[in-house]
């Protein structure tokens, strides 16, 4: 079964982030890039499917700084192949045009079956899962904890809330938008790395009609800090007394 | 050829046989290969033999063991005539030593050394049955005993058969072996003949002669092996400076061949525990002890000889023993016979590594390495965010030339708990007029920990995009505050080819101080005690700064038991500060800050490293006693004339 | 202009919390625009008893055996088919594993503008502006649209409708595709509550992608012990292994309402706050400042973790 796995890069914002003068991003010069977490599980399962023989794994994703990076680590991962797909632009395509781009490349590759993260932290204005499998009319299951494959078949675990789950069976080709895998993220050694970065990556040449977000992105703000905690005193130790007083006034600790 | 000698001749030759039989089965199934390449400048090898086997100055470590040793060994040179002359004797009627003082004094150093001899044993069996010290814990015990027994037998055997020969009235050397002549004396009270006396003399010789092939037997397969292989190990010792780790063989072996140093290693080790004794991972209760590794895999090593083909990591060795290691070098310092226990351990790290077998915190660490060369997970451009504050702009390195440039370190630059230390160093190298400066975000981790932790391809991306960003800027000199930076700045780099001069911050603010350049805040006479950090003092001689800084800034210094060469690691190195501590039971950093406190006058513990800070910090307020120490990094004693 | 469809989910026969939120945020909706608000709901077989969707004037119901249970290719083509009949000017899911798939596969297919994690929104001529969450919750994205407008919703935003008088019923032909759909629901398993349950838990101490080192983790262990409190993660620690699922908090976790919760390094994305956001007495500890966690703890503190846990643990176990 020919898997494809889409990847993406994203800002890291797990730290501090600035909003830029004009308001219309955030502040995109101090933040590193990564991969998109959802992405590396879907990257991850792929991974687990070509281990039990069940497929073979191509990772995809548009070109773009830092892109060739990323698809030499998946090729370290353990992914067969990985391709980058031409974009000229100056800004990174839209969401839609993105899905575009890559149900293209679905087609193009002949996939069966397309594993993508279910989310991004970028993606207010629609998801890639879905979108991927509308542009192909492929039925599609986001939030997927795991995935299984047979001849013609790919059943997945869908999370609901509440720790419930559903067992839910496609006919591929299909599309599956991954929340986690079944496994943590292995450990793939700098060695590795190192071998692969010298990997070449061909680029694939797809056209699709562009499509914009279909939507108008008025502004970028922080949220409204007026209802920000209690802010305990900056000393360590003078913060940690007064939190005691507060939970021997909560009658959550026996002085 | 007498019918006795022939009959000697033929169980000379079975023991010799047996014994080359066992001996090879050590070494032929362990795959030799090239590596190590030991066979470099003799002249320094022999003279670190010489002084190692003439001075015993690791065995004198532990004074009593150490004579205890030095009597049994001396005994044993002394003793070698003896067999000499027993097997030649037998062997060849009319052989004698007379020539070379074999009836005279040679006789009488015979007879004075057995009791030596027999006195050592005794004494060591001492130590082992009653003294029950707690390094042998885990060693063999009745291999010790056994070599006791043959060793009391092999003398006995010779002075019985001396002190018969002088009841029967054969001995030549009569008047030079007083202890023999004492036995005899005492013999010939009990009505013993001269005749029985002979056919005793006779026998006894054979008892001597059985129990040296015996001896000769047992050696392969016991730790005492040591007596032949010990040299052999120290002279193949690696010359190497203490903290440049050798590179894998193989850019991702899998298949671990054992060199044939590392069997070297294995078969030299005599269980002495010396190692054990001074790991901090084994103190604070981990499952690891580096005696019992070099056992263990040594072990292995043999079963696997003899076809047994279990898996060494998981079997014989625990990944939870090779994952407590800190690389403190402790183990190596103190090793009698230059045991090399650190290379194995990190190259058993680096097939797990390979693999991806690390557990969940270490890969977490690893991983935001990887992603943005800090461990902490942190943006790299946020690596200067600490100058934030300062009255004064940092040169940045990488734009013009200075110098000294400073390379600042993960911790000393992410950690909030240690960023005011740094800031400090900052202010005091600006006000001593320093011209440096720093690589902001070009700098990544020196990669120290990371090469230990077993990830050498990492390290080996890190060390690359730090020598590259090094390369374009201008400097005379490195600075580090951190002694892991240092090591792996001025040992580990050169095999990329990159020799830099690096200082530690302690040596640069002794030349400032020095110089007049810095002034030092006024000691209010108090009593302070130094830890030497790991990679500053023992693996790079870093001792004497910091104590001199100490000592201008009036402080009396008080050293702790394990100072120096021995000091006693606070449990950061090696990866473990990224790794899961649920295993351990006393924390290496509670167990220095108890030695300190027991010193009972020190009110101060100064260190000069950032792990240490955080780490003995950390074991202070865990223990509760931060009213008795304060735990002090060296810049904290200097005064800076506009400090806040 | 076309009303505004909103997508009902039922659980056990009743009608989701999220979804009432749903029809409140639609009501809000129709009275700035002057429409009417329709629910959808997708039935195997005819209701025993009337369907519950307080706000809606209309109810369309399309009944088919496939529509049993959670299969997103039938509501997809169910959806599709309804927006095609009633042409309205606004289709809102909620923010859940259904509505990704339902909102973006809609969006695209009817080529509509698609407007994801709103927590706000105003409405004028054709037209509307809304505010989402975006980066993990630490921005908010201000965006405008033209009708017709997708609108995934985020749950706790928006507050539930009254209930109207008895809505219309419209019966809606199921499309022809749910008779050659490619996508079976084959079972549906809840939580296994007889193992570790968190929920029963008073006091909780939940550790985040900042807690993430050796003395960290140790610590806030050795801090929940000291309060007697269960240790919890977030989804990034139960991803990587560190902590087990029972104890992880969140949108895919457990949602728990205890007397303290004590988030350590937790950044406070929305889907964790939907897990725990209903805790009697929250207090936060995360060095960033910005992090959204603070938008819901009661006290918070920026300080580093590792020395507040250590000084906590000192405070509580020192005399008064």
């Amino acid at each position: 079964m020919n898997v494809l796995v889409a990847l993406r890069l994203v800002p890291d914002v797990s730290g501090e982030i600035e909003i830029t003068e004009d308001e219309k991003d955030i502040d995109r010069e101090w933040l590193d890039l990564r991969l998109n977490e959802f992405d590396d599980y879907a990257l991850e399962e792929a991974i687990l499917l070509k281990e039990r023989g069940d497929a073979k794994v191509t990772a995809i994703a548009i070109a773009g700084d830092g892109v060739e990076r990323m698809l030499q680590s998946a090729l370290a991962r353990g992914a067969d192949e990985a391709v980058k797909i031409a974009w000229e632009g100056d800004a990174p395509p839209s969401s839609r045009t993105a899905a575009r781009l890559f149900a293209a490349g679905a087609r193009d590759l002949s996939a069966d079956l397309v594993l993508t993260g279910v989310l991004s932290s970028e993606e207010t204005y629609g998801q890639l899962a879905p979108f991927v499998a509308a542009a192909l009319d492929w039925p599609c299951v986001s939030s997927v904890n795991e995935v299984r494959v047979r001849a013609g078949v790919c059943e997945v675990v869908q999370e609901l809330s509440g720790g419930a789950t559903a067992t839910i069976r496609m006919a591929t080709p299909a599309v599956a938008g991954m929340q986690t895998a079944s496994r943590p993220v292995r450990y793939v050694s700098g060695s590795k790395l190192r071998e692969a970065a010298g990997r070449n990556i061909p680029t694939l040449q797809l056209s699709v009609e562009a499509a914009d977000e279909r939507a108008e992105r008025l502004r970028v703000s922080l949220p409204d800090s007026s209802q920000r905690a209690n802010l305990l005193p900056s000393d360590v130790n003078a913060a940690a007394a007064a939190l005691r007083q507060i939970l021997t006034e909560h009658g959550l600790w026996k002085a | 050829m007498t019918v006795s000698g022939a009959f000697l001749l033929l169980l000379l030759f079975g023991a010799s046989c047996l014994f080359a039989l066992r001996a090879s089965r050590l070494f032929a199934p362990i795959r030799m290969t090239a590596r190590a390449q030991r066979f470099d400048r003799p002249g320094l090898r022999l003279a670190g033999l010489a002084r190692a086997i003439g001075l015993h100055e690791r065995l004198l470590q532990i004074r009593f063991a150490g004579i205890v040793h030095i009597l049994i060994f001396t005994s044993f040179l002394v003793l070698a005539s003896a067999i000499v002359q027993s097997f030649g004797a037998g062997l060849a009627p009319g052989f004698s030593l007379r020539p070379v003082g074999g009836d005279s004094w040679l006789a009488w150093l015979q007879d004075v050394f057995a009791v030596v001899m027999l006195t050592g044993v005794a004494l060591a069996a001492w130590q082992r049955y009653v003294l029950k010290p707690d390094r042998f814990r885990g060693s063999n015990t009745t291999d010790a005993t056994v070599i006791y027994l043959l060793i009391a037998a092999i003398v006995g055997g010779m002075l019985l058969e001396a002190a018969l020969s002088i009841v029967a009235g054969t001995s030549a050397s009569a008047a030079w072996r007083p202890v023999s002549r004492s036995i005899a004396a005492l013999l010939s009270a009990t009505g013993l003949s001269a005749a029985a006396a002979a056919r005793g003399a006779a026998a006894a010789g054979w008892v001597h002669v059985c129990a040296i092939l015996a001896f000769l037997v047992y050696i392969p397969g016991s730790k005492h092996r040591h007596m032949v292989l010990a040299f052999a190990n120290v002279y193949f010792r690696d010359l190497k400076p203490k903290g440049e780790l050798a590179p894998p063989e193989a850019p991702s072996a899998s298949l671990h061949p054992l060199s044939w140093k590392d069997a070297l290693d294995l078969y030299s080790c005599t269980e002495c525990g010396r190692c054990q004794a001074a790991c901090p991972a084994y103190a604070a209760g981990q499952p690891l002890s580096p005696k019992l590794l070099i056992m263990d895999i040594r072990d292995w090593a043999t079963a696997r000889g003899e076809g047994e083909r279990g898996p060494l990591i998981g079997g014989a060795v625990s990944r939870e023993t090779l994952w407590a290691c800190t690389t403190c070098r402790a183990c190596m310092e103190v090793c009698p016979v230059h045991i090399e226990h650190l290379p194995k351990i990190v190259d058993l790290r680096r097939m797990l590594v390979d693999a991806g077998d690390v557990d969940p915190l270490l890969q977490s660490a690893l991983t935001n390495l990887q992603r943005s060369g800090n461990s902490m997970g942190q943006a790299s451009k946020m690596r200067a965010r600490w100058t934030r504050g300062l009255p004064f702009k940092i040169k940045d390195a990488r734009k013009e030339p200075v110098d000294v440039l400073w390379f600042v370190g993960d911790f000393a630059s992410y950690d909030p708990r240690v960023q005011e230390t740094t800031r400090k160093v900052a202010i005091a190298l600006s006000e001593a007029g320093v011209d440096f400066g720093i690589l902001y975000d070009g700098e990544q981790n020196s990669g120290n920990d990371v090469r230990r932790a077993g990830e050498e391809g990492l390290f080996q991306t890190l060390a690359q995009r730090n020598i590259e960003t090094l390369a374009g800027c201008r400097f005379r000199r490195i600075l580090t505050t951190d002694p892991h930076s240092f090591n792996a700045l001025a040992q580990d780099y050169r095999q990329l080819g990159a020799r830099f001069d690096v200082v530690h911050y302690a040596q640069l603010l002794l030349e400032l101080i020095e110089a007049g350049r810095l002034r030092l805040k006024p000691a209010a006479g108090q009593t302070v005690t130094y830890h030497d950090p790991c990679y500053l003092g023992r693996y790079n001689g870093g001792f004497d700064a910091p104590r001199k800084v100490i000592a201008l800034a009036g402080y009396r210094l008080r050293e702790m038991g394990r100072c120096r060469e021995n000091s006693f690691c606070c449990g950061a190195g090696g990866g473990r500060i990224w790794a899961d501590d649920s295993g351990v039971k006393e924390r290496p950093s509670e167990n220095r800050i108890r030695e300190a406190l027991s010193l009972g006058d020190a009110s101060l513990f100064v260190v000069a490293c950032p792990k240490d800070k955080v780490m003995y910090k950390s074991a202070v307020e865990a223990l509760g006693v931060d009213d008795r120490i304060e735990v002090r990094d060296l810049i904290e004693l200097v005064e800076v004339a506009s400090s806040s | 202009m076309g009303n505004v469809l909103v997508f009902v989910e039922e659980r056990d026969g009743e009608i989701a919390p999220t979804s009432r939120e749903a029809l409140g945020a639609a009501r809000t909706f129709a009275a700035g625009v002057g429409c009417q608000v329709e629910a959808i709901v997708l039935r195997a077989e005819a209701a025993p008893r009337p369907i519950e969707a307080p706000g809606a004037d209309v109810l369309l119901c399309v009944t088919h055996p496939t529509l049993a249970n959670i299969c997103p290719e039938a509501a997809l083509a169910v959806v599709e088919s309804v927006v095609r009949q009633r042409e309205p000017a606004a289709i809102v899911f909620t923010y859940d594993a259904v509505g990704l798939d339902l909102a973006s596969g809609l969006a695209m297919r009817a080529d509509r503008p698609l407007l994801s994690h709103v927590i706000g929104f105003a409405v004028q001529a054709g037209q509307i502006e809304a505010r989402s969450q975006a980066y993990g919750g630490k921005a908010i994205v201000e965006s405008r649209a033209a009708f017709p407008v997708v609108l995934t919703l985020m749950p706790g935003a928006f507050k539930e409708a009254a209930g109207r008088a008895a809505p219309e019923i419209v019966e809606l032909e199921p499309p022809e595709r749910l008779d050659r759909l490619r996508t079976e629901f084959v079972a549906e398993t809840r939580q296994d509550t007889s193992g570790f349950d968190l929920t029963v838990a008073e006091k909780v101490v939940c550790i985040g992608r900042g807690a993430a080192d050796e003395s960290t983790l140790a610590l806030a262990r050795g801090l929940a012990a000291t309060l007697g409190a269960e240790i919890a993660g977030s989804r990034p620690i139960v991803d990587k292994g560190w902590l087990p699922k029972e104890r992880q908090v969140g949108k895919s976790g457990r949602k728990i309402k205890p007397k303290l919760y004590l988030a350590l390094g937790v950044s406070g994305a929305p889907e964790h706050l939907e897990g725990m956001s209903g805790a009697e007495l929250i207090v936060a500890v995360n060095t960033d400042p910005s992090a959204p966690i603070f938008g819901v703890a009661h006290y918070g503190a920026t300080v580093d973790l590792g020395a507040f846990a250590i000084a906590l643990g000192a405070a509580l176990k020192a005399g008064a």
